[in-house]
């Protein structure tokens, strides 16, 4: 979908580029710019829904600007926003002539559908009240609503993500929604061994991430292209390898279901050690004082050598392969 | 009979014991929780704990190591000279690690030993499910081929032939484990005349426990 994101003065990114697969992890140190990425997303899907303007050639005299480029079928067309000082996108500029105006209502349809989610425990376990939207929300809330709908209306994908839920999660051996006497819709899981259910509240951080996680990947309509800030939050390094795969799933879908952009971000070295052999879905935000840049590590040349025996993790943690803090 | 396997993901753990039953010729129950390594040097590093883990609070009487050799040098019968120990032979060091951390060992729970067994999947996993289904993928092929500077195959080309993705789920690569391996249906000569170094010694370790022979540490 998107091919790449130019950035000039916007957050922490005054002048960089990010190209972007249909995977992408993003990792780095803290304030590198990662976090700008998903805001860049954000203004995207803002403004595209809005009024643009359509021009052949567009030098923004803003502060700062985004400049999206995308991949096929919308390869021809370029997005360029201006942003103000405080990275706040202000208008968008379509570029590419005649052919990007007959493409831009097709281009905005998918964009409406982009989603930038950071998953909270404490909004993934609050209970939904009566009347609250059914799709999860960008923090996670609304996981209650969103696997009720799917018990009641999509009974075969809701049996999918218990199964899998369980499969994972094996202390677990069912996942339900309850309902109040007042509508309100609460979460419980029910532990092997225990007759009883437990509500939502004391259920684990990567526990209720995880089931947000398999909502979020099969409920329709996918998105796009989706954002998922921290992933590894509260998920022990052993099952790291199943958010991975949950997340394969929407970049590289089977059974012709459409296919989701992804990005992601994430601290943990025991993470990149699951992308050895997928150093091209890897991206570097490198800091250099005040300035942040993007490099695919795929593209290190060096890499291959410098990997030798060791592991990725490992390798990231040492400093070589850049992205970690500064240190006086 | 208890046994541990230490290996990078459950689809190794599945893969091998199919290996290790087929060659013992009973089923193996394994050590809970499973252990897992993240893979080259972190293998050699737990691995002295996990022995004395193994030793003086389980009743585990074999431990199975088994490690992806990745660019390293293939171990061959050249390195199974008394005595001998290659630095950059990922199995050398394994069985180097093993022997000397379990000389050290008091007898204890029933057993004088552990016994061991380790193997190098040249240069993935993924290369042992493909022997008799893929006569290019082979332990001298990669050798050849690392001696020469360009691989035959690259872990992902092995991946999408196993799985047909380079991107498989888990369950599927665990099926995918289980189905390969168990299509030999215990008779492993295949594998061990494809990956004489990785595998054979493998199987060499795995026969020395149910003759009664000493273990690889004892040697």
């Amino acid at each position: 979908m998107i091919a790449s994101i130019d950035f000039r003065n916007f957050k922490v990114l005054r002048d960089a580029r990010i190209e972007l697969g249909p995977f992408n992890l993003i990792i780095g140190c803290n304030g590198s710019g990662k976090t700008s990425v998903f805001t860049a997303l954000q203004t995207l899907r803002h403004l595209a829904v809005r009024p643009v303007v359509f021009d052949n050639v567009v030098t923004p005299a803003s502060p700062g600007s985004l400049r999206f480029r995308f991949r096929a079928p919308f390869e021809e067309l370029e997005v360029c926003i201006a942003c103000g000082a405080d990275g706040t996108g202000q208008t968008l500029a379509v570029v590419g002539g005649t052919e990007a105006r007959h493409r831009w209502p097709e281009i905005v349809a998918r964009l409406a559908t982009l989603r930038t989610i950071s998953l909270d425990a404490t909004a993934l376990a609050r209970p939904s009240p009566p009347g609250a939207p059914i799709q999860l929300a960008d923090d996670g809330s609304g996981l209650p609503a969103a696997l009720d709908r799917l018990q009641r209306e999509a009974p075969g994908t809701f049996a999918q993500i218990a199964g899998e839920f369980c499969r994972v999660l094996p202390e677990y051996r069912a996942v339900g929604v309850e309902t109040d006497a007042d509508g309100t819709r609460r979460l419980w899981a029910e532990v092997v061994g225990e007759n009883r259910r437990l509500p939502a509240a004391d259920l684990s951080q990567g526990t209720l991430v995880m089931l947000g996680l398999l909502v979020l990947v099969s409920t329709e309509p996918v998105p796009a292209v989706l954002g998922l800030e921290e992933i590894d939050r509260g998920i022990h390094p052993r099952l790291l390898r199943e958010i991975r795969d949950v997340l394969y799933r929407l970049s590289f879908p089977e059974g012709g279901r459409p296919a989701t952009q992804v990005l992601t971000t994430s601290h943990s070295p025991y993470l990149l050690d699951l992308f050895r052999d997928q150093l091209d879905e890897v991206i570097i935000a490198q800091k250099h004082g005040a300035e942040a840049t993007f490099e695919r590590l795929s593209e290190r040349a060096d890499l291959r050598e410098a990997i030798g025996g060791a592991s990725l993790g490992d390798l990231w943690y040492s400093g070589i392969l850049g992205g970690v803090p500064d240190e006086r | 009979m208890k046994i541990a396997l230490l290996s990078e993901s459950p689809a190794d753990e599945a893969a091998l014991q199919v290996v290790v039953e087929g060659v013992l010729g009973h089923p193996v129950t394994l050590v809970q929780p499973p252990l897992r390594a993240r893979g080259w040097p972190s293998v050699v590093q737990v691995l002295p704990a996990v022995l004395r883990h193994l030793h003086f609070q389980t009743d585990t009487q074999g431990i199975v190591v088994v490690v992806d050799s990745d660019d390293s040098v293939v171990h061959d019968v050249t390195h199974e000279k008394p005595g001998f120990h290659h630095p950059g032979c990922r199995l050398c060091l394994l069985r180097a690690t093993l022997r000397q951390t379990l000389k050290h060992l008091p007898p204890m729970n029933g057993r004088a030993r552990l016994h061991t067994a380790a193997g190098l999947a040249v240069p993935a996993i993924e290369a042992w499910y493909l022997s008799g289904c893929d006569d290019t993928v082979l332990e001298r092929a990669w050798a050849d081929g690392l001696a020469g500077g360009r691989t035959p195959y690259t872990r992902r080309d092995l991946k999408q032939r196993v799985y047909g993705t380079i991107h498989p789920s888990l369950p599927f690569e665990i099926r995918c484990a289980v189905e390969e391996m168990s299509r030999h249906r215990g008779d492993f000569r295949r594998l061990e005349f494809d990956f004489p170094g990785g595998f054979g010694a493998l199987v060499r370790d795995l026969r020395s426990w149910g003759a009664g022979g000493p273990p690889e540490a004892a040697r």
